[in-house]
């Protein structure tokens, strides 16, 4: 991560890289539906994010992400009579529903392999687990990772996962569903369904716990509290769709199997401890999205196309999520060599080729020195 | 004529003194007829909650028969025209019947999700419901239970609108009578600018001041003042001293959040704790013991 800390030359190079970036690379910058409702921010280099901006058109975008040559640059997913009214005054009219996937949230175990903690107040960075800085004490350490092919790879799933979901239960079609890796570590997925559109936050919340796997009560697989321990006695509606039927299979069960389900409830404790049961069963079947994005009908998303300042990598589009490897597919700024001096030591593949990095100072291609001075893991010498 | 008048005034008082439906049924030009009755009725008596008290039970009475006749209804055909006529003419809500099943009743999950999640019981989140290929499928109560809130503001609008020139006598007497009896029950709702929190007073001054007041106390008195029956015009005048007021955008607002746009959900008064960590809460001894606003005139009137 770029901080106040990283040097002036670090940050104008990677600023340079960047407006390169926008400058030759415009066509990818995906032009939102309704565009001229949406409202625009961004941030800038080592200042706050500027919000509540229109653009009527592409070119005023792009205009401004040339001149500026921003960090990152966002987008609404709500549409608004008036964008550039504070959000009280905006007049709401609608949002996308969006989902976030991210690795952080999948508690992956190559996790701790490539993780570094960086000091927020000297910019040491640390390889191992530690409290407080080595040289400055300070304990305010932020967590900088390095994503591998495992972290796509599972990550990938969980996308499928939710798409899965999506499709067969919510009745999304496929061609509806646009999926994005994010810039970073994690993909974005953006439904082009206008029937989801005026839903408020509480209906998007309960949107979120169905795919999350929250909330589901013993009795909707047939299971009711009695006086005396528990009764088995199946909805009318019956256990053939959705999380029902996951459940059912899951258990093995069927409306016929009383018996069965009365042994497995006595098995796991009774009601109480069945509860527990379906609640880790639900929750190991859903979706690990980040519910905040979800809910949030104001937020202002990472536009598709522009650059993620946490790596340098682009927020890209994958047509085709199994064969799209971010590594390659989103990295796209040049290839000019420049020296830099790496804090820490690090293994990492970018275009599709290996780089050990060592602790030292050494001449690299821009986009590596750029994910590097992004994660906070290297200067430009 | 005065069996009619009877049961609806009769009607009217089971529902606002019992807080229940009105179970009984007449032929049906009777219950028209009478339906007709107490809609004069509610609006001639001219208290607001009693109005809504109505609207509500009036929309349960509408579920309970409602629910009744698609439990009975062995006809597929009058079952689907039946399902037309209520939810998708009056609320732009697409039921079908299942394929396999005729008791059950297939509603698009997006219709579901912007009714269902106003209902506490957790039975209604949408994980406990049974749904498949982008629709949710319920029995014929939980079908028409999604629309009781509709149906409340429709029966609700509907009076509000109404323009009654003279009453018959015969009606005008009953609607005489039902105010003596049920006035004392909602005395204290009509409620003056003396008996209200020190928090809306405060408010009110500002605004009166013609200063700036955050959004966030515009919020407060804003939802106080719809929760005490304040229509969408009253308030729309208390914010005209506002300095950056705008009619339509104040319109906009107030309706959104008397559930008239949007989600069609009701915001409710901020709680005093929310109100004390935004520093509009100027509480005073008379506030002891209560949570939100909305029960300090409850508590004045109780003493």
């Amino acid at each position: 991560m770029i901080t106040s800390k990283d040097s002036d030359k670090s940050i104008a190079l990677v600023r340079s890289a960047f407006r390169q970036y926008y400058f030759k690379h415009s066509k990818n910058i995906g032009i939102p539906t309704r565009m001229k409702e949406r409202e625009f921010g961004y941030k800038q280099f080592s200042s706050g994010i500027v919000r509540h901006l229109s653009f009527r058109n592409i070119g005023e975008l792009l205009a401004i992400l040339i001149r500026e040559a921003p960090s990152d640059i966002y987008c609404s997913n709500g549409f608004y009579r008036f964008p550039t009214y504070p959000m009280q005054e905006k007049q709401w009219g609608g949002a996308d529903l969006i989902f976030d996937i991210d690795a952080k949230d999948l508690q992956l175990p190559c996790e701790q392999t490539h993780s570094y903690l960086l000091c927020m107040n000297c910019g040491v960075v640390s390889e191992k687990k530690i409290d407080s800085c080595p040289k400055c004490d300070f304990s305010k350490l932020n967590h900088i990772s390095v994503p591998c092919n495992k972290c796509v790879f599972s990550l990938k799933k969980e996308v499928m996962k939710l798409i899965n979901l999506l499709i067969t239960d919510l009745g999304i079609k496929k061609n509806c569903i646009e999926v994005y890796f994010s810039g970073n570590n994690g993909f974005h997925l953006h439904i082009l369904d206008n029937r989801f559109d005026t839903l408020d936050s509480r209906a998007r919340a309960d949107l979120v716990g169905y795919l999350m796997g929250i909330g589901m009560m013993v009795e909707s697989i047939g299971v009711r509290k009695r006086s005396e321990g528990f009764l088995i006695k199946f909805p009318k509606s019956g256990l053939s769709y959705g999380w029902r039927k996951r459940i059912a299979n899951k258990l093995g069960i069927d409306q016929l199997s009383i018996v069965k389900l009365n042994n497995i409830v006595q098995q796991k404790g009774g009601y109480d401890g069945f509860r527990e049961e379906l609640s880790r069963l639900t929750r190991e079947g859903g979706v690990r999205i980040d519910p905040h994005v979800t809910t949030d009908i104001h937020r202002v998303f990472r536009m598709p196309g522009t650059l993620n300042s946490k790596s340098g990598l682009t927020k890209m589009r994958c047509d085709d999520l199994e064969l799209f490897d971010p590594f390659i597919n989103a990295c796209l700024l040049g290839e000019n060599e420049v020296n830099v001096e790496a804090k820490a030591h690090v293994n990492l593949k970018l275009k599709g080729q290996s780089f050990k990095i060592k602790k030292q100072t050494q001449r690299l291609p821009l986009y590596v020195a750029v994910y590097l001075i992004c994660k906070g893991i290297a200067e430009l010498s | 004529m005065k069996h009619v008048i009877d049961r609806a005034a009769e009607r009217i008082e089971t529902e606002i003194t019992k807080g229940s439906v009105y179970e009984r049924l007449d032929k049906y030009e009777i219950e028209i007829l009478t339906f007709l009755v107490t809609l004069i009725i509610a609006k001639s008596i001219g208290i607001e909650s009693i109005l809504k008290k109505y609207s509500l039970f009036e929309a349960m009475r509408t579920e309970k028969y409602l629910t009744e006749d698609l439990r009975r209804e062995r006809n597929n055909e009058r079952k689907r025209l039946l399902l037309f006529k209520i939810f998708e003419d009056l609320f732009k809500m697409n039921v079908d019947l299942d394929s396999k099943d005729s008791n059950l009743f297939k509603v698009k999950v997006t219709d579901y999700l912007t009714r269902a999640p106003n209902f506490h019981e957790e039975e209604w989140k949408l994980i406990n419901r049974l749904v498949h290929n982008g629709y949710v499928y319920l029995d014929a109560d939980e079908t028409v239970r999604l629309i009781r809130s509709e149906l409340t503001s429709l029966i609700y609008s509907r009076v509000k609108t109404m323009t009654l020139s003279n009453l018959p006598d015969s009606i005008k007497a009953k609607v005489d009578d039902l105010r003596i009896k049920l006035q004392p029950h909602y005395e204290y709702r009509r409620y003056q600018p003396t008996h209200y929190p020190p928090c809306i007073k405060k408010a009110l001054d500002v605004m009166n001041r013609g200063e700036n007041l955050p959004h966030s106390a515009r919020l407060m008195l804003a939802t106080y003042m719809l929760a005490i029956g304040k229509s969408v015009e009253d308030i729309i005048i208390l914010f005209h001293n506002a300095p950056d007021y705008n009619e339509n955008i104040t319109k906009y607002q107030v309706e959104h959040l008397a559930g008239n746009r949007g989600s069609h959900t009701k915001y409710s008064v901020p709680s005093c704790e929310k109100l004390r960590n935004e520093n509009l809460c100027f509480a005073t001894e008379e506030c002891d013991g209560i949570t939100n606003p909305i029960q300090f005139m409850s508590k004045l009137f109780k003493k």
